[in-house]
């Protein structure tokens, strides 16, 4: 008797625990699977759509799995991100979370919900990005996450590359060292989970390097081992390793080696199983690329058909680029740019002068478009399906 | 009124109890219903687990551990390249974090001891030195520790300018170095490790046997003398057999020394700087909780042993020895041994300061294939290694007859 | 009277100058021995040389820019940003919480009437005041935030006289008003949707110290009752019961809380439906409540181990039924004798939760590192890890000087 009413006041006490737990969690439930009539919630985008699009939308959603509605539900779109590494994702003095990679999701939230500060930073470590984006949690990852064949085959969907990167070492230049060839029997500080390490790792190999190599699980551990001298190298992508430069104390004293030992295309994933979704998010990038193109900036976006074809296609002012199939509103590349600016605008603001400070002329991240003429190699690498 | 009791048919009864009121029954019902509802919980979740698989093509299995895992390993106790298999990836990295659980447990319980006594000195600058010490280390977080002793660590002349003592002591902001062992060959080496090995059986047995004699004939037999005596000769015998076997003796002496463009340390024993400001953070971290311990358990034992021990002749060492010190630990092995366990536990946070422990192996390993194995795994190892812990504790326990 | 029967006290000599006053102490203290001697010189010239170099650096080279300009960004974390909490103010809102935690310790000033309780009180209220004359990257700080840090010293004043000239003045009610703080906290932060002025924010907002604190006393509150049902239920004859507890515990204290928390973001999202709602606040304060629990288990097992047997047979004779045995004799005895491993249990459970970072949350810890990932910040990595050493060990030391002093209360070890 004595144990079973023991027992029982346990049990009690647990289910009435986990009751209390449970009220304790506020989250809103955020429907996946929406009734049609829900798509039709009066948000601002919404509104200016008109209704047989949206039934229409809802109508593809039997191949899809409905993102854009359980979005759309939410009023919110949750991009998986970071906040550690500055021009692509970092805290600034007042706390707010900003950078390249938190600019594409603040587009893509402006293109579907009209307002680019609808979104949610769910902030994860290199290693967890897999994880996340095959839980589906999040409705893109945007994380410099490097395009590989077996991460888009089990990951999720590689939408767009919007950064083109390469892994670089840097030395002290007492080193004496002028080739990452002569680096062998050194050891290189690198950070863990990467394909970073994985490139290093293949690149000891082929040259029979014999690295030492040293992980750590954050970047500034990487600095500052480096910086202290306790390895001899640091082997990040490229631009990571200009940008943290600028906070070694004499950055005169250290040197990037030419050489680029890996491809790193850089850009957002979606989950796996949305084929709307992941239209979406290609056609917002593409919006930000032709944008630039066009010469549409967020202070010069036309609101009446200026009778450049392109830029009135692009703006939805006369003809379409496919935003009904999609569920986009008519007019989605306006809000798009209105609010974060065209390709070049996010560049320069996270990755360019008033950035980081990574140089964008004639390097690999200029528009395609800009070349002087239609087969001369100057023009970039930065490249879209066009928008018609 | 009749007695209901009397009037219900006999199923509803059993031992003439109505079974609702049957303190037998009610409790296995209660534990029935509860294992069918955490069985039910269980199956939830897995079914649940097993449709994400299915519908989001999540990879899933055992198969990679045959695969070459092709990613470096930081620092490895055990040799390893890079064409190596992801399980034997996996033993490196849980060696890695064994050696350090080890050392860590040897280094914290002497400074523990160490800290513990200050605290109970007469010295007063002493003793607050050692408060101060205790109630700083084991009220921060290990995480802010290790970031600091790591920043502390850089903070030392880098290899080429290092500090070289006595020319076998190298000291550095990559790690320390110092002469070791260098196996001439595996087969000697690994043919007198295992005699060294029955050396101390038979060393330990003879120590035992002679403890009885002394018991029995009540004259002083030297048990322990003579016991290392038996150990180290026939260590030393089979050394210089081996050596006339193989022509060379089995393990040398073998010195650091700088090599190549890069100034690295080669030769001898090296602990890298990971593994040190791991040990540095674990060591004095969870030395401030043994010295608690110990603390606690001196002061258990009451000053009449103490007085009671010197009355019967005992000198203040054997007072120490054989009054104070087994009764104190009687006290001390549970919670130290709960210390051990939290020590290894808290290794898995070597990822932040350059150490390639288990866990962040296989984080790392997640990358490459299916996270739900791997952690199912990584589970297994960690409960594993705790179920070692508190087996010692066990048998510790059941040996000194602690009751409850 | 008495004393003049006494012998004359002009023939008592005064004690040898080496037994009393400073050298008196001196001698017995740090000189009484060749070895101590030794060891006083020794261990003083350490102190000297800590002492030196640590001020000398902590004055000197230390530069602690980087602290200032995380400022008020260590207490709430990015809670009041344009993301979080668009177009308007959130501030106020954990300072909302902040003033019925001072309201709550003037309350508990007042039932207790002064000692440690009078001295907690003032402080925090003092302190939490003081920060509004910090100009630590307050700007986005109006002077209506202002008024309301200032209002922490009435705030204390008012829970006090509550306390004092009400019927308010009883511990339940300070209970009861300290799970309402709790729960009006989280309703607060969390905003209630269509109320102006309270408009949600996202948990994935919630930053800095308030998280900790938050994790901290959820994890506290909660592990305590389920570790003592894991305790009876790991000491109960139902072969179920047990193996279940036993499970339990052993495999939540096997793993290492970093693992559990790495698999509660991407093991746990995968054992539920799609759209069952999840958010990982909640995942990560079950996985450290639950941890901690399993380790509170040990604990009161451990005390009612301990427990002479006798006790519970006394009870039994006295005609008690078993669950009045245990809830009122083996309970409160046990619980009483291991409050040190209880505390010292919190205590472990407030630095865990500096491991969010694992699960993406900002808390003060992070948003550390954070900032010092900067380039413009790379080299200020140990002024604020010595920074965030100190905030802890406030807390920590704090709750550990508190226990203590519930220990002589009860009169723990004295017996």
């Amino acid at each position: 008797m004595k144990r079973t009413i023991k027992y029982l006041a346990g049990a009690a006490l647990i289910v009435a625990l986990v009751a209390a737990m449970a009220c304790g969690q506020e989250e809103p439930p955020a429907p996946a699977a929406v009734e049609p009539t829900a798509a039709v919630t009066p948000t601002d985008v919404m509104e200016a759509t008109a209704a047989p699009t949206a039934t229409e939308a809802t109508s593809m959603d039997t191949q899809g799995g409905g993102r854009l509605d359980a979005v759309r539900a939410r009023d919110k779109v949750i991009c998986a991100s970071r906040n550690d590494v500055p021009g692509y994702g970092y805290v600034d003095d007042s706390g707010n979370n900003v950078g390249f990679d938190i600019d594409l999701c603040r587009a893509l939230a402006a293109a579907v919900l009209g307002d680019p500060n609808k979104i949610e930073i769910r902030l994860i470590t290199a290693a967890e990005r897999g994880p996340t984006i095959q839980s589906g949690e999040v409705d893109m990852l945007v994380r410099t996450v490097t395009w590989t064949t077996s991460r888009d085959a089990q990951w999720g969907n590689y939408a767009q590359t919007m950064f083109y990167d390469g892994q670089g070492f840097m030395v002290r230049k007492d080193l004496g060292v002028s080739s990452a060839l002569d680096l062998g029997g050194s050891s290189v500080c690198v950070t863990l989970g990467t394909t970073t390490e994985l490139n290093l790792q293949d690149f000891s190999n082929q040259n029979g390097l014999n690295l030492e190599v040293l992980t750590f699980e954050d970047t500034p551990a990487v600095v500052a081992a480096y910086e202290s001298g306790q390895c001899d190298a640091f082997t990040n992508d490229r631009s990571q390793l200009a940008a943290l430069g600028t906070g070694l104390q004499n950055r005169a004293d250290h040197v990037i080696l030419p050489e680029t030992i890996s491809e790193e295309p850089l850009g957002p994933v979606v989950p796996h199983g949305d084929d709307q979704w992941f239209d979406i998010v290609k056609t917002v990038m593409g919006i930000l690329i032709y944008a630039e193109a066009y010469g549409v900036n967020s202070g010069n976006v036309p609101s009446a058909a200026t009778g450049d074809t392109k830029v009135d296609r692009l703006m939805g002012l006369e003809g379409a680029f496919g935003q009904e199939t999609l569920g986009l509103s008519e007019t989605a590349a306006q809000d798009v740019i209105r609010a974060v600016g065209n390709y070049g605008e996010i560049y320069s603001r996270n990755l360019g002068p008033d950035g980081i400070d990574l140089p964008r002329e004639n390097g690999r991240n200029a528009l395609w478009a800009n070349a002087p003429c239609q087969d001369c190699p100057k023009g970039g690498q930065i490249y879209a399906a066009p928008l018609r | 009124m009749q007695n209901p009791e009397t009037t219900l048919p006999s199923i509803l009864t059993y031992q003439g109890i109505p079974v609702w009121r049957h303190a037998q029954i009610i409790q296995w019902v209660a534990q029935i219903a509860s294992a069918i509802l955490v069985v039910a919980l269980v199956m939830w979740f897995f079914g649940n687990m097993a449709f994400a698989i299915e519908d989001r093509e999540i990879p899933f299995g055992f198969s990679f551990l045959g695969r070459e895992y092709q990613t470096p390993i930081g620092e490895h106790v055990l040799p390893y390249k890079s064409s190596d298999s992801f399980l034997y990836a996996l033993v490196v990295a849980a060696t890695n974090t064994l050696v350090v659980a080890v050392i860590g447990v040897i280094l914290a319980t002497l400074l523990g001891i160490f800290i513990g006594v200050c605290r109970l000195s007469t010295n007063w600058i002493v003793s607050k030195l050692a408060t101060v010490y205790i109630e700083f280390f084991r009220n921060v977080p290990l995480l802010i520790q290790l970031f600091f002793w790591f920043y502390i660590i850089l903070a030392l002349p880098r290899v080429r300018e290092g500090y070289v003592i006595l020319d076998g002591l190298y000291v550095n902001n990559a790690g320390i170095s110092f002469p070791g062992p260098s196996a001439s060959g595996t087969m000697p080496a690994l043919v007198w490790l295992a005699l060294v090995v029955a050396a101390v059986v038979v060393g330990v047995f003879l120590h035992h046997r002679l403890v009885r004699r002394e018991e029995e004939i009540g004259r002083p037999s030297y048990p322990f003398v003579l016991g290392c005596v038996a150990t180290v000769g026939i260590a030393a015998i089979a050394w210089l057999v081996l050596s006339g076997i193989f022509g060379d003796a089995p393990f040398s002496i073998s010195m650091p020394a700088p090599e190549g463009r890069f100034g690295r340390i080669d030769g001898g024993v090296t602990v890298r700087a990971g593994m040190l400001v791991l040990l540095v953070g674990l060591v004095i971290y969870t030395s401030s909780f043994i010295a608690e311990i110990v603390r606690a358990g001196i002061q258990s034992v009451g000053r009449g042993q103490t007085e009671a021990a010197r009355a019967l002749g005992l000198s203040p060492m054997n007072t120490l020895r054989q009054g104070t010190f087994p009764q104190a630990l009687r006290v001390i092995i549970p919670p130290w041994i709960s210390q051990c366990l939290n020590l290894t536990k808290n290794s898995s946070l070597g990822g932040v300061v350059g150490y390639t422990d288990l866990t962040n192996v296989a984080i790392t390993m997640t990358q490459t294939a299916p996270a739900i194995n791997i952690f199912l795994m990584l589970m297994a190892a960690y409960l594993a290694m705790s179920l070692t812990w508190s087996l010692i504790g066990n048998l510790y326990n059941r040996r000194i007859g602690f009751t409850g | 009277m008495a004393a003049e029967t006494q012998t004359p006290t002009a023939n008592v000599l005064p004690p040898p100058r080496t037994e009393v006053g400073v050298i008196g102490w001196m001698h017995a203290n740090l000189f009484s021995s060749r070895l101590n001697s030794a060891l006083t010189v020794v261990s003083g010239a350490l102190l000297l040389l800590i002492l030196w170099y640590g001020s000398r650096w902590i004055f000197g080279t230390a530069d602690w820019t980087v602290v200032k300009t995380v400022g008020g960004l260590f207490l709430i974390g990015s809670y009041n940003t344009e993301l979080a909490c668009p177009g308007q103010n959130c501030f106020w809102r954990p300072q909302g919480s902040l003033l019925m935690v001072t309201a709550l310790l003037g309350m508990i000033w007042g039932i207790m009437g002064g000692g440690v309780a009078r001295r907690i009180a003032i402080l925090t209220a003092v302190v939490a005041a003081l920060f509004a004359f910090l100009p630590y990257s307050l700007e986005r700080m109006g002077w209506d935030v202002r008024i309301l840090l200032l209002a922490n010293v009435p705030a204390t004043a008012i829970g006090w006289a509550l306390a004092r000239y009400t019927p308010l003045g009883q511990a339940k009610w300070a209970v009861v008003w300290g799970v309402a703080a709790f729960l009006i906290t989280l309703v607060l932060l969390r905003g209630v949707p269509n109320v102006p002025g309270l408009q949600p924010v996202s948990v994935v907002y919630w930053g800095g110290l308030t998280l900790n604190l938050l994790l901290a006393v959820g994890g506290i509150s909660l592990s305590l009752p389920i570790g003592i049902a894991l305790a009876l239920g790991r000491r109960s004859n139902l072969p179920v019961v047990k193996l279940l507890c036993v499970a339990f515990i052993e495999i939540f204290r096997g793993v290492p809380l970093i693992t559990l928390l790495f698999m509660s973001q991407t093991l746990v999202p995968l054992a539920f439906p799609e759209d069952f709602p999840q958010n990982s606040l909640f995942r990560a304060a079950v996985v450290i409540t639950m941890f901690s629990s399993a380790y509170m288990a040990e604990n009161i097992r451990g005390g009612l181990q301990a427990l002479h047997p006798g006790q519970a047979e006394a009870a039994r004779a006295l005609g008690l039924p078993g669950w009045q045995t245990t809830m009122l004799i083996s309970l409160p005895q046990a619980i009483r004798n291991v409050i040190p491993a209880i505390v010292g249990q919190f205590i472990a459970l407030f630095k865990d939760t500096s491991l969010v970072y694992i699960i993406g949350m900002v808390d003060i810890v992070e948003m550390g590192r954070v900032f010092i990932s900067r380039p413009e910040y790379l080299g200020s990595a140990r002024e604020m890890f010595v920074f965030l050493a100190i905030v802890f060990w406030v807390f920590t030391y704090g709750m550990s000087y508190i226990s203590r002093r519930i220990e002589n209360h009860l009169g723990v070890g004295q017996r």
